[in-house]
């Protein structure tokens, strides 16, 4: 028994909009933080060497 | 508050679900909600289905997120810890839930894989004794628990503990026999959150569709309801159909209860059953394959599918 071709169409083309869903809320995060100037991997970065300082230290 | 809620929820992934579904399940049992139709070969099968993976999976899935990871993604462990929590959480929460819903789509319209999926719908019953009733390899290659434990690795781990457990609550309640969707559509004043509840979330009139035996009544929709966690996914496909009714048969018409074995282990165990999908001589589908999943949709006036609505505009 094979794919039938409409069904076949329909899964590509709704394929091609998942792809668009699973960005959507990634690409929202980055253009609400752009907006609002918010920088939290900064705050991370600055966590990580704070850290390796301390490990650092005798 | 938080501590409480986190708690709560740690104890849900460990052993909380497994105990509300055989709570819930005594509870069905004891109202006769599985008509007599609980015979040996099924409660086998169920048993088999709910303890087996249990067993073999949760390790598999810690030895792929602790020892494979690492190989796959060196340098990348906890990368994106920085995502504050509720991002974190819709992130996964899509991502998770659409994984899931392609998974399952597939195994409902690409033949071949249909086998793998036929054990979740052979029962002729919904409830708790069902819910977890899988094909070995369809619950081994459960896409989206791969996809979560990398995203866990990358660092989103927290949210996705409230996540997959939310799911699992979700998932589990629309697969119970107990219509607790039933007071949001008799209910007149609870009609707009019925309607909100039915197109975000699968809830039991929408996911026993999908385990009906027919899709010929206006009510079973077994060619779609594809939804797991969300129902949203069928909306904006078009692969959905919202009644509020309930069918009055579960399964498929195809069933000849086979060996509990065969249904678990196919294609390593075939059925003996003569004309059975998962025997040697038997078909790949023994019913028709849907050839347009958009027609059967009940929808509001003036509504169009997302894809549809692109098709004409393009």
């Amino acid at each position: 028994m094979k794919l039938q071709k409409e069904t076949a169409r329909k899964l590509i083309r709704d394929a091609i909009i998942s792809v668009f869903i699973y960005a959507f809320p990634v690409v929202l995060m980055f253009l609400v933080f752009y907006i609002s100037g918010h920088k939290p991997w900064l705050k991370n970065e600055t966590r990580t060497v704070q850290k390796q300082i301390k490990n650092q230290q005798p | 508050m938080v501590k409480f809620i986190e708690s709560l929820f740690h104890n849900l992934s460990l052993w909380g679900l497994p105990v509300i579904m055989i709570i819930t399940g005594i509870i069905e049992f004891g109202l006769g909600l599985y008509e007599n139709k609980w015979n040996k070969n099924e409660r086998i099968l169920d048993i088999v289905c709910f303890v087996v993976p249990k067993v073999l999976i949760r390790p598999a899935i810690v030895y792929f997120t602790l020892l494979a990871l690492p190989v796959i993604l060196p340098g990348f462990k906890g990368v994106f810890s920085w995502v504050p929590f509720w991002w974190a959480f819709f992130i996964i929460a899509i991502a998770d839930d659409l994984t899931q819903y392609w998974y399952h789509r597939l195994h409902h319209q690409v033949p071949w894989l249909w086998r793998f999926h036929r054990t979740h719908h052979s029962a002729p019953y919904m409830g708790m004794a069902m819910a977890s009733r899988q094909n070995l390899l369809y619950t081994i290659f459960f896409s989206q628990i791969y996809l979560t434990a990398a995203l866990t690795y990358l660092g989103l781990g927290y949210a996705a503990l409230f996540v997959t457990g939310l799911k699992s609550l979700i998932t589990t309640a629309a697969h119970s026999s107990i219509k607790w969707d039933k007071p949001f559509y008799s209910k007149r004043w609870l009609h707009p959150i019925a309607w909100v509840l039915e197109r975000l979330i699968s809830t039991p009139a929408t996911h026993h569709a999908h385990h009906a035996d027919s899709s010929n009544d206006g009510v079973g929709y077994y060619k779609g309801n594809f939804g797991n966690m969300f129902f949203i996914w069928d909306i904006i496909f078009g692969t959905g159909i919202i009644t509020r009714k309930y069918p009055a048969a579960y399964g498929t018409k195809a069933y000849k209860n086979e060996e509990w074995y065969a249904q678990f282990l196919w294609p390593v165990f075939k059925s003996r059953k003569e004309g059975s999908e998962l025997s040697v001589t038997g078909p790949i589908v023994a019913d028709e394959l849907p050839e347009n999943t958009d027609h059967q949709f009940k929808r509001e006036p003036g509504y169009e599918s997302l894809p549809n609505a692109l098709t004409r505009l393009s």
